[in-house]
């Protein structure tokens, strides 16, 4: 036996999914998470999976360890260390008030407080060059005092540090010598981008969870070799890719966004397998709705991320898929506020109570509730049969909170409220995916929108129409999609360098110069830490307008000369902005490299797993908006239907954990992988 | 403006909030365009712009989400009002684009021009449904000073081009003569031209979406919608006037000068609240000034009063004509807040944040949930200018003031934050400050002891050390120093900013609060202060854990909370 098995401890159940690679079976289990031992919950999944460590040759691992610890404030006790005169740059942010409204605002608390950080002498000017030298007797002095503080770890941090880190290594240098056994790091092996505030807190943000990471990471290490473990151990980075035990020790901030983003790495391997550059990976569950966004075969990769959100939280600068999210999933509560306008989410019912017609004590109606008012979630076989819907209860609720305050009467007045709410919903969940497109200058009907997550395929059609999105894509199992996805992950290595100049013969060879140096560096910690034979690499540069603040992401070649790479702009800014300025010079701001080494993948082909015997297709009434009435619909159990199998809507598909509808009017056909193509 | 359609129909409640959030959705896709393409610091750094929607008759329909809070009172609707007067709505093409700054009519500094473009839905494009129209803070439009702004302007005349309801495209071709005016009538044509560019873009795509939105659904259903939408608004702002006592509540203030004197600026006000109405009035407002601080009617006054009124009554509501339908204004002519058309405005928001704090300090019994002590209150803004070491290139460098924010019920006061006339508005990087200025900031910290004592204690200002690297003009704006933000029941008053500068040569030191050109050379030494908010409840009602915290934090000295709160506290 040799298993590729992807672990994911969320906030209710640690998952897991396992692949063979001999015999291509996929196997699902699921266990409670275990706060007090997290390895706990993992080993029980093992169990339940039967499947042992000792057969497991690959086992990627998503945590949500570090947001938890950044949301629930129980990191380590850190300590600051920045250059004489900024100890409270954490503190005083950047002055600004994102709701503007609101008297009383407030910004999060810094992650560490005034009375741990400190100052030392030192200062580099803005051309790197040294004003004040690092003064290490008052380093020595400052470790004496951290000592008896008792913190657990450090940040350094020094102004103008991402033209000359010497100081910064010098002081960690320093420090790991004066204080065996506490965490030191420093903002520019973070991030060698410029901004004071921002790379003072990325530092601040690791030193917060660095201790708490390493102590997990290496006792999960440990349990699993205790177990017969001999394959790699890699953790579920927030960029998409496979993070080594070492880096993921030096830099755990590199996992902050590791739960959400199987989903998308499973879209973006569906859509190369498939052929589809472009695509919009969207993501419906009980709580939330995620999407993002695959351009051009490339996720948009963002390297500012703010933890606990842009109003209050704090920024990390750790690169973090772009995914936009929005409350409203399957369980967001349909209310009346009190001019009785209508609103979804973003309050959940969330999977206690649950929806009204689950029977477990909700009382006010939900998204999922108006699907089975309208009946197009089956009633009798809600997950396989496993769980009875009460719909008796849901028409009961919508009426009771929201048709009967409007004046909407009787049954026909259910009807029509209940396809009112799901029409909000797509409203509001079209509103991020355009956040993700539109706003970034994408149009969305040059995309495929691939849909999973349990709620996702019964609300695609919609959202695509809404988007004048011509193709929706199903994956099989989109229950289980995010899971599959984390085991498709390549290693993968982002690093970003400020770099300022202006597009000419002369600053382009320099890009390629210090492309080579920053590859030459990424292959060879890929080689390190992969063992990987093949690197491959991805070059984007950030450009604007002399005179401009805000840079787009152009990908350029490694060697583009200054023509090609002011034609690249041009193409990517016409694109986003409608128009171009041919006169006006462009600069560098920034330089990216993203480095990938190829894992051994499952065969997507492998991947649909009926779950229970096939059910006969039969024929129930279905309410569709855009008929404005009932229609008989033909209902079908998806794995029933063979590849190329195609139809019309209306059609309703179902199988364990999803349900997809295809309203009248749009074709339907099912793909070489089992998927579900809808053309809208 | 409660004008009802003639041909008002039925919307169904889905529609409506379909409706609801493509409006809202339009304006914040457009704001988003705009700061990303713009070309100066105004728009992408301080968000010194709005985008909206107005209506056939000029009611404001929507406005985005963002941008700073002195336009979101609706900064765009009495510029299509005027473009309607002049030019009558059969005269207003699709295709066509206007602009107007006019002190007149918008009442604020000439820097503030709004674009707007008629939306046609319907066949054939046939049916006026309103305006989608930008404002745009722009860069520099002549007068005497750099960036058309300074405190030595006493007339609209010395701040730049006024236009008024002119036609920058008509019926979708480019008026060149308009272009040429506003090219050769400005300092910065580079920036200032891109930056229309940008604006113009943003009209276009937002024209385009709203006519899409409108048509789906049809243009009487449309407006019928909009109609609705704002009602709603209404009727949910006058049910939260409801709630507030009955009374005539009275505050006072004053600012330090005009700018140009030493004489004080009185800001009084009464806020009356009747039922399901409030009115402000500003009877008792101090005259027009000879500086440049005045505002117009729409501009100032009413400006003023409906962002102090979203801040503590329509919190929740958005920016729209129905929201601010209970609100009346009472404001006879040639006020601070409702200067003549030719007064001067170069720094027309400046009593602004200073209005809003009366406003909120009238309201203490009425709301002590709600209100909060007051906040620094002043821009505290510094700029150093000059030309550049070598090329002998000029350059400007804006450095915002942030301060301390008032006390609540709930908690102590927060910041260093910009003020109230401010919003999502951030702070420059120092290490962008320093490769491109010739100087170096030696200390950026939190300033003890600002903040006013209280049973909540006002949040702190801040302490910036400026070393000068090559010889330069330094500007400043300092105000409410001997009127300090106040605290509310009980709380005491938070510190005043100021400026300090200390001579390389001399060794002598200078405290300043306003200047336009104080010389500065190599190794001078300028320090900034910024105020601190005022408190909330009498000092000795502070949880001693909250002042232990702040004695191990050092926001406070052991002196000052000696002083502040008696050695029996700090037993």
């Amino acid at each position: 036996m040799s298993y590729a098995v992807a672990v994911d401890i969320g906030g209710t159940f640690t998952d897991l999914v396992a692949y063979d690679h001999a015999t291509h079976r996929v196997i699902y289990s699921k266990s409670p998470t275990t706060y007090s031992n997290l390895s706990e919950g993992i080993l029980d999944c093992f169990a339940k999976a039967r499947v042992t460590p000792d057969e497991v040759t690959f086992l990627s691992h998503g945590t949500t360890l570090v947001i938890n610890a950044f949301i629930q404030r129980n990191g380590a006790r850190a300590a600051l260390l920045t250059s004489a005169g900024f100890r409270d740059l954490l503190e005083i942010a950047r002055g600004n008030r994102p709701d503007p409204f609101d008297l009383q605002y407030q910004r999060d608390e810094p992650l560490i407080p005034r009375e741990l950080r400190f100052e030392v002498p030192e200062r580099l000017d803005a051309n790197g060059e040294v004003v004040t030298p690092l003064d290490i007797n008052a380093l020595e002095h400052l470790s004496e005092k951290l000592k008896e503080l008792q913190v657990e770890s450090v940040a350094v941090f020094f102004m103008n540090s991402f033209l000359n880190s010497a100081h910064e290594e010098a002081a960690t240098a320093g420090l790991k010598r004066l204080m065996p056994g506490v965490y030191i790091t420093h903002s520019t092996e973070l991030t060698r981008e410029r901004y004071e505030y921002e790379r003072c807190s990325t530092v601040a943000a690791n030193a917060y969870v660095g201790p708490q990471v390493n102590r997990y990471v290496r006792q999960l290490e440990g349990d699993l070799k205790g177990q017969g473990f001999e394959g790699a151990l890699f953790m579920m980075g927030s960029n998409g890719g496979l993070l080594s035990v070492d880096r993921t020790c030096r830099q755990p901030i590199g996992l902050v966004e590791s739960g959400p983003i199987g989903g998308c790495i499973g879209a973006s391997a569906y859509a190369e397998y498939l052929g589809f550059k472009n695509v919009v990976a969207f993501d419906m569950g009980g709580t939330t709705a995620k999407c993002a966004l695959i351009d051009n075969g490339q996720f948009s990769v963002e390297s500012t991320y703010y933890a606990n959100g842009y109003v209050r939280g704090f920024p990390i600068k750790s690169p973090v898929i772009n995914i936009v999210e929005v409350g409203s999933g399957g369980g967001s509560i349909a209310w009346l506020d009190r001019q009785k306008r209508l609103h979804i989410g973003p309050r959940s019912a969330g999977s206690m109570p649950g929806p009204v017609s689950y029977g477990r004590g909700g009382t006010e109606p939900t998204v999922t509730d108006a699907h089975l008012v309208l009946g197009r979630l089956n009633a009798n076989r809600f997950l396989g049969g496993e769980m009875k819907l009460d719909v008796e209860s849901a028409k009961c609720a919508i009426l009771k909170s929201i048709a009967d305050p409007l004046g909407y009467q009787g049954a026909d007045g259910i009807v029509k409220m209940a396809d009112g709410i799901l029409s909000i919903a797509t409203v509001v969940m079209a509103g991020a995916i355009r956040q993700v497109s539109i706003e970034h200058g994408l149009d969305p009907r040059d995309f495929v929108l691939i849909t999973y997550g349990g709620c996702g395929p019964l609300h695609a059609s919609a959202l695509a129409h809404e988007l004048s999105i011509p193709m929706v894509v199903i994956p099989p199992a989109p229950g289980n999609f995010s899971a599959i996805g984390m085991l498709l992950a390549d290693a993968r290595l982002d690093e970003s360098k400020t770099f300022i100049g202006t597009l000419d013969e002369m600053t382009a060879r320099s890009v390629t110069q210090v492309y080579e140096e920053m590859e030459t560096a990424a292959r060879s910690a890929l080689e390190k830490e992969f063992g990987a034979k093949e690197v491959l690499f991805e070059h984007h540069v950030e450009m604007r307008y002399r005179g401009q603040r805000h840079n787009i992401k152009v990908p350029i070649g490694k060697n583009s000369d200054h023509l090609a790479i002011r034609q690249a702009f041009e193409r990517d800014y016409k694109r986003r902005y409608g128009h171009v300025d041919n006169k006006a010079v462009a600069e560098f701001q920034a330089i990216h490299l993203s480095a990938f080494a190829r894992q051994r993948r499952p065969d997507l082909a492998y991947l649909p797993q009926t779950i229970g015997t096939p059910v006969a297709p039969y024929v129930r009434p279905v309410y569709f908006g855009n008929r404005g009435k009932v229609v008989e619909t033909q209902c079908f159990d998806r794995y029933s239907l063979p590849p190329g199998f195609a139809g019309e809507g209306p059609a309703i598909l179902e199988e364990y954990g999803s349900t997809t509808v295809v309203p009248p009017g749009d074709r339907y056909e099912i793909g070489a992988m089992h998927e579900i193509r809808i053309h809208c | 403006m409660n004008a009802v359609q003639p041909d008002r129909v039925e919307v169904d409640p889905v529609t409506l909030e379909v409706v609801r959030h493509g409006l809202i959705s339009i304006t914040n896709q457009i704001d988003a365009n705009i700061t990303r393409t713009a070309f100066s610091p105004y728009i992408y750094e301080y968000k010194d712009f709005a985008v909206g929607i107005v209506g056939a008759d000029g009611q404001l329909i929507a406005q985005c989400t963002g941008g700073i809070p002195v336009f979101v009172a609706d900064s765009v609707g009495q510029a299509v009002r005027d473009g309607l007067a002049i030019h009558g709505a059969e005269k207003l093409h699709y295709g066509d684009v206007l602009l107007c700054n006019h002190a007149g009519v918008q009442g604020q500094h000439l820097n503030n021009t709004v674009m707007y473009t008629p939306i046609y839905a319907g066949e054939n494009r046939s049916k006026l449904i309103g305006f989608f129209a930008i404002n745009v803070h722009w860069i520099d439009i002549g007068g005497a000073a750099v960036g058309s702004i300074s405190f030595s302007s006493t007339d609209i005349f010395m701040e730049g081009l006024q236009l008024r309801s002119v036609k920058l495209w008509s019926k979708g071709e480019r008026v060149d003569d308009m272009y040429s005016v506003i090219e050769n009538n400005t300092r910065f044509p580079h920036e200032l031209m891109g930056d229309i560019a940008a604006q113009l873009a943003g009209c276009f795509l937002g024209r385009d979406l709203t006519a899409a939105l409108a048509d789906k659904y049809g243009s009487a259903t449309f407006m019928s919608a909009v109609e609705k939408i704002l009602d709603q608004c209404e009727a949910a702002t006058r049910e939260k006037i409801r709630a507030i006592p009955d009374g005539t509540y009275k505050a006072e203030a004053f600012l330090d000068n005009d700018g140009l004197s030493d004489v004080r600026v009185p800001i009084k006000l009464a806020v009356i609240v009747s039922g399901d109405e409030v009115t402000v009035d500003f009877s008792d407002m101090s005259e027009q000034v000879d500086g440049c601080i005045n505002s117009g009617y729409f501009g100032g006054g009413r400006t003023t009063a409906r962002v102090a009124f979203k801040y503590l009554i329509a919190t929740d509501e958005p920016a729209n004509d129905g929201t601010f339908r209970p609100l009346k204004v009472i404001l006879p002519e040639g006020k601070l807040l409702s200067a003549s058309s030719t007064a001067a405005m170069g720094l027309y928001s400046i009593p602004f944040p200073t209005v809003i704090d009366t406003f909120i300090k009238a309201l203490e019994k009425a709301l002590p949930e709600s209100v909060t002590g007051g906040h620094f209150g002043t821009f505290s803004s510094i700029r150093f200018w000059g030309k550049r070491p070598g090329s002998g290139a000029p350059f400007n460098g804006n450095d915002s003031g942030h301060g301390g924010w008032g006390a609540c019920a709930t908690h102590d006061g927060a910041g260093p934050f910009r003020t109230m006339a401010h919003g999502d508005t951030r702070m420059i990087p120092i290490e962008l400050q320093e490769s491109i200025y010739p100087y170096r900031i030696e200390e950026f910290s939190l300033r003890e002891d600002s903040g006013g004592a209280g049973r909540f204690r006002g949040g702190l200002g801040f302490r910036k050390r400026y070393r000068i690297l090559s010889p330069c003009k330094l500007w400043a704006n300092f105000d409410r120093v001997q009127c300090p933000p106040w605290g509310v029941f009980g709380g005491s008053p938070g510190k005043p900013g100021k400026v300090t500068i200390v001579k390389n040569v001399t060794g002598k030191t200078d405290v300043l609060y306003k200047t336009d050109d104080y010389p500065l050379d190599n190794g001078d030494i300028v320090i900034v202060e910024s105020g601190g908010g005022g408190g909330y409840g009498p000092p000795d009602e502070r949880p001693p854990e909250l002042l232990k915290r702040d004695l191990l934090r050092g926001y406070i000295t052991r002196e000052a909370a000696e002083a502040d709160y008696g050695s029996r506290m700090l037993a």
